[in-house]
């Protein structure tokens, strides 16, 4: 467990994470320059905080208050930076051993041996950096950062430099490892999939805060602003006005009026986040008493291969709205229903699709 | 926080353009006629030394004199201490200019230079002055029984002088090139900064910290002003062989050659283990 609260000055930059990291893998999601790398600086010691605490397993590590900062190489975590800094003057063998020159020799080799091996590199031993690709550069940097048996592992964007599919493969493998080894894993990512296939909770972080943190489907499904729900990606983030009504609450909208499934929402003015993929196309020529019905004029779209997106107007009763949705759909019921050979449909929204917001 | 030190990409060099062949102007002419100038400038005079070295001095005979014989020696002992020295002083400077901010730096940056620029004869003075008997070093020095000005030592403290700004410009470049993200991953593998410093600094700077001090041993060997104010001329003692060829010139202009040619072929052989290692460096990683 790693408990971080502090807050740091850096030029006009304000860092000021607070979160605590579990076991599994904590996910720190932000666009770039939100201090998710600052973050990872200070839990390992390479940046000291202006004020705060951080303690790792109740162990304080830094306490502004107690004047305690621990140098970096007493804080026994596992640092994986960006692009790995791998040692170049060393072999992969040699650079796994980095960190465990104090223990006897034999020991020593055994231990670099195993995690070579359960790393699938133990061929590549006698080489340089320079000669390994990318992703056995990644098995080396996890193998030297594992090496001294850690507390915890922090990862900074573990992936960013591998092909895709390589990265598929090592992440389904550190999913796995991190399992078996049952460490505290906190990661830094700006993508938005790979923090959605890999995070067991994420923290979402923009300009030094972190604004959301939580399991993974709580924080993709229930985004607690606009700003986080844009943040993760969710295209139709919608201004409304709530007004309980004998079916339960509806949200006056630019598009409409929706009814949703949350409940204990006062009446007042708030913000609604409908996720592209939970909007349901239907087809307009039949009668539906579904609620949140509405009628659609696809304007564009855009083939993303594994899916494809509609932007569409909506039809209410005072002619298009000016508000665009953004609609996914995946290729088979695309070509199935035929969407493109006609450009009035209509969509369905489920009320649990429908997530109300404080503005 | 970390800085990134920018990685070269061999990708983003852009490729060598043939030039177009134009007619020869006489301008281009002019250009070339005067590069072809300065270059005789240097070759023509090293040249003639080389040619009577083997031609007319009998070089053998003359290393073989108890007189060359001493001054190479000495030149060599000197020269090598200066060397040492200015590597154990000049590498934690070298250091802190290049990993530490503090108040002054640019000043100490300056003050590092000035050997460069400072003629050499002026720093001998000024070493005469320090550590002379009338000195406020050398005064006291000389009143518990040591001196230092006119001995060997004086030799060496004029070769360190003159040549510590050489080392020192180049380790400090050295250890500005190495990734700082390395030091800071050695860190957190439980390394304190001095085993980092000795097992991934030092490794990675060691091209500009070897080419740095090949440079430096050159210019203490070639040394003359300091040491001719600082130690004077006693053969033996502070007679290096920069000196030693003042002396052999108003006696015996062979010997005096012979030297000059031992000296230019040590200097060769510099400039080619200098290239050397810059090429090792460059290839290493």
């Amino acid at each position: 467990m790693i408990q971080i609260d502090v807050t740091c000055t850096l030029g006009d930059f304000h860092l000021a994470p607070k979160l605590q990291v579990g076991p599994g893998i904590t996910v720190l999601f932000g666009q770039s320059g939100a201090g998710k790398t600052l973050t990872l600086e200070a839990v390992a010691g390479l940046l000291t905080p202006d004020t705060g605490r951080i303690a790792i397993h109740d162990r304080p590590v830094f306490d502004a208050a107690a004047g305690l900062s621990v140098p970096p190489y007493d804080r026994r975590l596992g640092y994986v930076v960006q692009s790995y800094a791998l040692f170049p003057h060393l072999t992969v063998a040699q650079n796994v051993a980095y960190g465990v020159f104090d223990l006897p020799r034999v020991e020593r080799e055994q231990r670099v041996d195993g995690l070579l091996r359960t790393l699938g590199i133990q061929d590549l031993a006698d080489r340089r950096p320079a000669r390994i690709s990318g992703g056995q550069a990644q098995r080396t940097a996890l193998a030297r950062a594992l090496v001294r048996r850690p507390q915890a592992l922090l990862l900074d964007e573990p992936f960013a430099a591998l092909d895709e599919g390589v990265a598929l493969t090592l992440r389904r493998e550190l999913r796995r490892l991190v399992r078996d080894l049952d460490l505290p894993v906190l990661m830094v990512t700006h993508d938005l999939t790979e923090a959605s296939h890999i995070g067991d909770r994420i923290a979402v972080m923009d300009a030094g805060r972190v604004l959301q943190f939580g399991d993974r489907p709580h924080v993709l499904q229930r985004p607690h602003s606009a700003r986080v729900a844009r943040l993760l990606g969710i295209a139709n983030v919608l201004d409304g006005k709530v007004a309980g009504s004998e079916s339960g609450i509806s949200v006056r909208t630019p598009i409409g009026s929706l009814t949703t499934a949350q409940s204990g929402i006062a009446d007042g003015p708030v913000q609604v986040a409908i996720r592209a993929d939970q909007i349901i196309l239907t087809r307009p020529d039949r009668p539906d008493d579904r609620p949140n019905i509405l009628d659609i004029h696809i304007t564009d779209e855009a083939d993303f291969g594994h899916s494809r997106t509609l932007y569409a107007r909506v039809a209410n009763g005072t002619g298009p709205s000016a508000r665009t949705l953004e609609i996914q759909i995946a290729p088979h019921p695309y070509q199935v229903m035929g969407v493109a050979t006609r450009r009035h449909w209509r969509v369905h929204i489920p009320p649990d699709a429908v997530h109300v917001m404080k503005t | 926080m970390i800085r990134f030190a920018a990685r070269k990409d061999p990708d983003l060099t852009p490729p060598t353009r043939a030039t177009a062949r134009a007619p020869l102007a006489w301008s281009q002419l002019l250009v070339w006629l005067l590069a072809a100038l300065a270059l005789a400038l240097v070759l023509a005079p090293v040249g003639v030394l080389v040619a009577r070295g083997v031609t007319q001095a009998d070089i053998g005979a003359a290393l073989t004199s108890p007189f060359v014989r001493g001054a190479v020696q000495l030149s060599l002992v000197t020269s090598a201490i200066a060397v040492l020295a200015i590597v154990v002083l000049g590498t934690p400077t070298a250091y802190l200019l290049a990993r530490r901010r503090f108040p002054g730096r640019a000043l100490v940056d300056a003050v590092i230079d000035l050997p460069i620029v400072l003629p050499p004869v002026v720093g001998g003075l000024a070493l005469l002055l320090l550590l002379g008997r009338q000195g406020p070093v050398g005064g006291p020095l000389a009143g518990a029984g040591i001196d230092v000005a006119f001995t060997t030592a004086a030799v060496v403290l004029a070769q360190m002088f003159v040549a510590a700004p050489f080392y020192i410009r180049a380790a400090r470049a050295g250890f500005e090139s190495v990734d700082q993200r390395l030091e800071a991953v050695s860190s957190t593998l439980g390394a304190r900064p001095w085993r980092t410093f000795r097992r991934i600094t030092v490794p990675l700077a060691l091209p500009s910290l070897a080419g740095g001090a090949v440079m430096a041993w050159a210019r203490a060997l070639g040394e003359f002003g300091a040491t001719i104010m600082f130690a004077g001329n006693v053969a033996g003692r502070t007679q290096t062989m920069p000196l030693a060829i003042l002396e052999a010139m108003e006696a015996d202009a062979n010997a005096a050659i012979a030297i000059a040619v031992v000296l230019a072929a040590i200097a060769l052989a510099i400039l080619i283990a200098f290239r050397g290692l810059a090429l090792a460096g460059s290839r290493a990683l």
